[in-house]
C-alpha cells in the first residue's frame, strides 16, 4: 500500500437522507464497519447530514478529534459537496481534504429491494473513500479575472431581452443573430396569448433598444465559428457574413463620406431576381438584395449572395453618394473576448409534411399554425386578409388539429414531448378568425386543452364563449376535395363516441416544434449536452433551469425546451442574472484538479502536448532542459496526459495514481495488505 | 348505491338499473393478457380517438374500437369480451398506423378475440366460417356467380388454391384440428343450439 506522509485521522460520516438511505441499508452497520478502518478515528451517522446539525457534526469532530480527513457517505457530489467541502474549512482544514461516497444515487436508489447486498455495497463505498481520503492533499484552488462581456447568440424576443438585461447592468454584450435582423420568430407572430397584444408592437421598442443601448454590440448576420477557453475567458471566433451592403458607419472607414445602407429601398426595385421570403414563410417575394420587413432592425438591406446574379443594377441605383452595395464583399472574421455566454437559439417546426395523413404540402388549404400568423398579420402577403391558398376566397369552416405531431411516440419527425404554445395559440387564432370574419367557425380537434399560464384558462373560456366549437379527438387523416379544395376532416367525437367527418373551407396543423438544425453544432462547440428529446440540456430542471453542465454557459428561451413568450423572457432574465454574477464578481474560482509536470521525471518528449484536447500545454525550457508546462487556467483536469505520459512524469492533482491505486487496492484486498 | 335494486319488475329492474362501474368490476389480469396476447403496451392509450377516426368500420356500425382499448386500460373484461362489436374490426391496421402512442388496436382487438374465445364467446358466422375453412379451405368458398365472373374474365372458374387441388385440404384439416378449432367450433354451434 502506498505510504500516507501522516498519521490518518478520518472522520466518517453517514447520512440516512430521511429514508431515502437508511429505508435501504443498514446505516448502523455501516457505521460500525467504518470505525474498523484503519485511519478512521470517529464514525458518526444522521438524519441529514446536509443540515445545520448535520453540518455541525463534521465540523465539531474535526476540531475533537484532530482529524486530518474527511469521508461523507450521502448523496451525490453533484449535489453537495459544496456543502461538505464548506463544512470541512469550516472545522479548520484545508476543503480538499474531503472525500464523498455516493451511497443514494449509487446505492441506495437502484438496490432498494436488497437490504443486505446495499449494506454491503455501502460498505465497500465507504472502504473506499477512506483509502482515498487517508492521502489527500491541501490544495488551493486558482483564482481567474473573468472578462467584463458577455456574448448572447440569438437575436429573438429571449436573446434581445437577456441582452438588455446584461447591458442594462454594465456589462458589455455582444449580440450575434445569423439573420440579417433581430426579432426571432416573436416577430413573425401577429398576435400574442392571451393579452391579444400585438407581436411586433410589443417587440419592436426591444428592437430598436437592443440597437442603440451603448453596451450592446449587435452582429446580425454573423455565426459564432470557433470557441476557446473557459468561464471568464471565452475567446469566440465570429464569421460575419458578406452582406454586400455597408453600414454608413462601414462606408465611412471605407473614406465614403455620408454614404452606406440608409434602407431607402431603391436596390430592391431595381434587382431582377425574385425569391420567396422565408420570413413570410415563402407566402410573398423577395428579391435577391432585400429586407424580411419593414420594421427589421437594423434597417439594412442585404444581398442573398447564392441568388444575386451580379448584374449590377442595385449598385448603379444605389447611386455614387451612398455607394452602399459592395457585390464582391466577403466573410470577415472578429475574435471577441467575453466572460460568459448565453444561447437563445430558439426552434423550428417540424417538417409536418412528412405526417402523410394531414396532407399538408399536398393539399393547397393545410397550413401551419406559423403560415395563419402571417396570412392573419395586417403586415403579411394579404395585409391581413385570411385567404385559402387555393383560390383567394375567404374560409368560412378552419378546422385545427392539435397535437400535429407533439405528443406522438411513433417516431420519424413525431415528437413524444407536449409543445406547450400550440393550445394557446390555436385558441387566439380562433379568436382572430370569428374577430375578422363575421359567421366563421373555428372547430378545435384537440386531445386536452392545456391552458396552464396565466389568465391561460380564463382566455380558453373566452374563445368557447366567443362560439368557437372544441371536438374532443385527434384528427386521423384528411382527404381534399380535388374540384372544390375543401378538405375532409376525419376523426372522432370521443365524447359522443361518434365518428366525425367535417368539411372544412381550411385546416391549420398546430405542427410540433424542433431544435433548430444547428443547435448540434453550436452546442457542441460551446460543450453544451443534450437531452433525451433533442433540446439543449439545464444543469438541473428544476433548481438550475438557466444553468449548463459547461461553467460560464447558459440557456435562454425555447433551445432549452418548448415555451411560450413569458416564460422565454422569464428563463432570459433568470439566464442574465446567472451570467451577470460571475462578471460582477469579477473572477472565479477553478478546482485545482490541474495536471502538474514533475520536472525531474519529465524528458521533454512533448507527446502530452499534442494529446491534449484543451491546448492547455507547451514545452518550455527550465534549467537547460526542456519540459512540459501546464497553463493551469486551460486545464480542466480531464487526465488524458497523465494518463499517457510514458515517464510518469505528470501528476493529476486530487486523482494522482497513489490515491487511486489506493482506492483500487481497497476495494480488491478489502482492507487486507499485501 | 346498490347495484340490484329489486323493483320486483324486470322491466323496470333493466331500465333504471345502475350504470357505473365499480373498482370490482376491473379484472388487472385481463389487462396483462390482453398486453400480452397483442404484444403491444395496450395499457398506454389516452384516448385520443385516431384510432375510431381511422377506422372504416366506425362510421358503418356501433363498433369503437377507442372503447376496447378503455376496457383493456381498465380491465373491463366483460364489457369488452361480451360486446358484439368485437367481432366487427375487419384488421386493416388503419388505427395501427396511424395511433400516435405508436400501439397496435388492431392485436390488442385479435388478442380479445382469443381471450373470448377461450370462454366460447364467438359469433354464430364465424364459427360457422371456421367449419366452411376445415371443409373446403376457404372462408369464403368459390360460388357459382363467381365462377361465371372469372370464366368471364378468362380466368379458370376456379381459383389456384384448395378449389383446384382439393388434396391440400386434409393438410390444412390438420392444422385446425391441432388447434381444436372444427371441434369447438361445432361443440358451440351445437350447444347453441339446444
Amino acid at each position: 500500500m502506498a505510504e500516507t506522509k501522516e498519521e490518518s485521522r478520518i472522520g466518517v460520516f453517514i447520512c440516512h437522507c430521511g429514508t431515502n438511505i437508511a429505508g435501504s441499508l443498514s446505516v448502523e452497520d455501516v457505521k460500525e464497519y467504518a470505525k474498523t478502518l484503519d485511519g478512521v478515528v470517529v464514525a458518526d451517522d444522521y438524519q441529514y447530514m446536509c443540515s445545520t446539525p448535520g453540518q455541525s457534526k463534521i465540523i465539531d469532530a474535526i476540531k475533537e478529534h484532530n482529524l486530518n480527513g474527511v469521508v461523507v457517505a450521502a448523496c451525490s457530489p453533484r449535489l453537495h459537496e459544496p456543502t461538505f467541502r464548506t463544512a470541512t474549512e469550516e472545522g479548520g482544514l484545508n476543503k480538499f481534504r474531503f472525500e464523498m461516497a455516493n451511497i443514494r444515487d449509487q446505492n441506495s436508489w437502484v438496490h432498494m429491494h436488497d437490504w443486505e447486498g446495499a449494506t454491503n455495497k455501502a460498505k465497500d463505498q465507504v472502504l473506499i473513500a477512506v483509502a482515498k481520503a487517508r492521502m489527500l492533499e491541501d490544495l488551493q484552488p486558482k483564482s481567474v479575472p473573468v472578462e467584463h462581456a458577455a456574448l448572447v447568440l440569438g437575436a429573438g424576443v429571449g436573446g434581445m431581452q437577456a441582452a438588455l438585461d446584461l447591458a442594462g447592468a454594465g456589462i458589455k454584450t455582444y449580440l450575434v443573430e445569423k439573420l440579417p435582423t433581430v426579432g426571432g420568430r416573436m416577430s413573425q407572430l401577429d398576435k400574442t396569448f392571451p393579452t391579444l397584444d400585438c407581436s411586433q408592437c410589443i417587440l419592436t421598442p426591444k428592437m430598436v433598444d437592443v440597437g442603440r443601448h451603448p453596451n450592446i454590440e449587435l452582429r446580425t448576420y454573423t455565426e459564432v465559428e470557433k470557441v476557446e477557453g473557459y468561464i471568464g475567458n471565452f475567446t469566440i471566433t465570429l464569421r460575419k457574413k458578406a452582406r454586400g451592403v455597408l453600414t454608413p458607419a462601414e462606408a465611412l472607414e471605407r473614406g465614403i463620406v455620408g454614404g452606406g445602407c440608409n434602407g431607402c429601398g431603391d436596390c430592391s426595385e431595381v434587382c431582377p431576381v425574385i425569391k420567396p421570403n422565408p420570413f413570410e414563410m415563402g407566402m410573398a417575394p423577395r428579391k435577391a438584395i432585400y429586407i424580411y420587413h419593414p420594421q427589421v432592425m437594423p434597417l439594412l438591406y442585404t444581398v442573398d449572395f447564392d441568388s444575386c446574379v451580379k448584374c449590377g443594377l442595385c449598385v448603379e441605383a444605389c447611386g455614387p453618394e451612398k455607394r452602399a452595395i459592395d457585390l464582391d464583399s466577403v466573410d470577415t472574421f472578429e475574435e471577441i473576448k467575453v466572460g460568459t455566454c448565453i444561447l437563445a437559439i430558439g426552434y423550428d417546426l417540424i417538417p409536418i409534411e412528412e405526417k402523410k395523413e394531414w396532407g399538408y404540402k399536398q393539399f393547397d388549404n393545410v397550413i401551419t399554425g406559423l403560415e395563419f400568423e402571417r396570412l392573419i398579420c395586417a403586415s403579411g402577403p394579404t395585409t391581413g386578409h385570411l385567404i385559402r391558398p387555393s383560390d383567394g376566397q375567404t374560409p368560412m369552416k378552419v378546422g385545427f388539429v392539435l397535437c400535429a405531431g407533439s405528443r406522438d411516440n411513433t417516431g420519424g419527425v413525431a415528437k413524444p414531448y407536449c409543445s406547450r404554445f400550440c393550445c394557446m395559440y390555436c385558441l387566439k387564432h380562433a379568436h382572430q378568425i370569428m374577430e375578422k370574419i363575421p359567421g366563421a367557425v373555428p372547430y378545435l380537434f384537440y386531445m386536452d386543452i392545456r391552458a396552464f399560464g396565466k389568465m391561460y384558462e380564463e382566455f380558453y373560456y373566452r374563445i368557447q364563449n366567443e362560439g368557437a366549437k372544441f371536438i374532443r379527438g385527434r384528427v386521423a387523416n384528411i382527404l381534399e376535395d380535388p374540384i372544390t379544395k375543401n378538405l375532409m376532416v376525419y376523426a372522432e367525437d370521443t365524447l359522443l363516441s361518434r365518428p366525425v367527418a367535417m368539411e372544412m373551407d381550411m385546416v391549420v396543423l398546430a405542427a410540433a416544434i424542433q431544435p433548430k438544425p444547428e443547435a448540434e453544432k453550436i452546442r457542441q462547440m460551446f460543450g453544451v449536452s443534450k437531452s433525451q428529446d433533442g433540446w439543449l440540456l439545464e444543469a438541473h430542471p428544476k433548481l438550475n433551469p438557466c444553468g449548463t453542465t459547461t461553467a460560464g454557459i447558459y440557456l435562454a428561451g425555447v433551445c432549452q425546451g418548448p415555451k411560450d413568450v413569458p416564460d422565454t423572457v422569464a428563463q432570459a432574465e433568470g439566464a442574465a442574472s446567472a451570467a451577470s454574477i460571475p462578471i460582477h464578481t469579477g473572477e472565479v474560482q477553478l478546482e485545482p484538479y490541474f495536471a502538474q509536470c514533475i520536472d525531474s521525471l519529465c524528458a521533454g518528449c512533448g507527446m502530452c502536448v499534442n494529446l491534449c484536447p484543451y491546448g492547455a500545454l507547451a514545452l518550455v525550457e527550465k534549467d537547460g532542459r526542456t519540459v512540459m508546462e501546464v497553463t493551469e487556467a486551460k486545464c480542466k483536469g480531464c487526465g488524458t496526459c497523465g494518463g499517457f505520459c510514458p515517464g510518469g512524469a505528470i501528476k493529476m492533482q486530487h486523482f494522482t495514481s497513489p490515491q487511486i491505486c489506493a482506492q483500487i487496492d481497497a476495494f480488491l484486498l478489502k482492507g487486507e495488505d499485501y | 348505491m346498490a347495484r340490484v335494486k329489486d323493483y320486483g319488475n324486470a322491466e323496470l329492474e333493466e331500465k333504471l338499473q345502475d350504470t357505473s362501474y365499480y373498482a370490482d368490476d376491473a379484472n388487472p389480469q385481463f389487462l396483462e393478457d390482453v398486453k400480452k396476447l397483442s404484444r403491444t403496451a395496450a395499457n398506454m392509450c389516452f384516448q385520443c380517438g385516431t384510432c375510431t377516426g381511422s377506422c372504416p368500420s366506425a362510421p358503418r356500425s356501433s363498433y369503437r374500437i377507442r372503447l376496447f382499448m378503455r376496457r383493456g386500460v381498465l380491465g373491463l373484461e366483460k364489457e369488452a369480451l361480451n360486446d358484439p362489436d368485437l367481432w366487427l374490426c375487419t384488421t386493416c391496421y388503419s388505427c395501427t398506423d396511424r395511433c400516435p402512442r405508436d400501439l397496435a388496436p388492431t392485436d390488442v382487438i385479435m388478442a380479445m378475440r382469443n381471450l373470448a374465445f377461450k370462454v366460447d364467446i364467438v359469433p354464430r358466422n364465424f364459427l360457422k366460417t371456421v367449419q366452411l375453412i376445415y371443409k373446403t379451405g376457404h372462408g369464403v368458398p368459390n360460388n357459382d356467380v363467381n365462377r361465371a365472373a372469372r370464366v368471364k374474365l378468362g380466368l379458370p372458374a376456379d381459383p389456384p388454391t384448395t378449389h383446384s387441388y382439393p388434396e391440400f385440404i386434409p393438410g390444412i384439416q390438420k392444422i385446425m384440428d391441432f388447434y381444436k378449432m372444427k371441434e369447438n367450433a361445432d361443440r358451440i354451434l351445437s350447444e347453441g343450439e339446444q
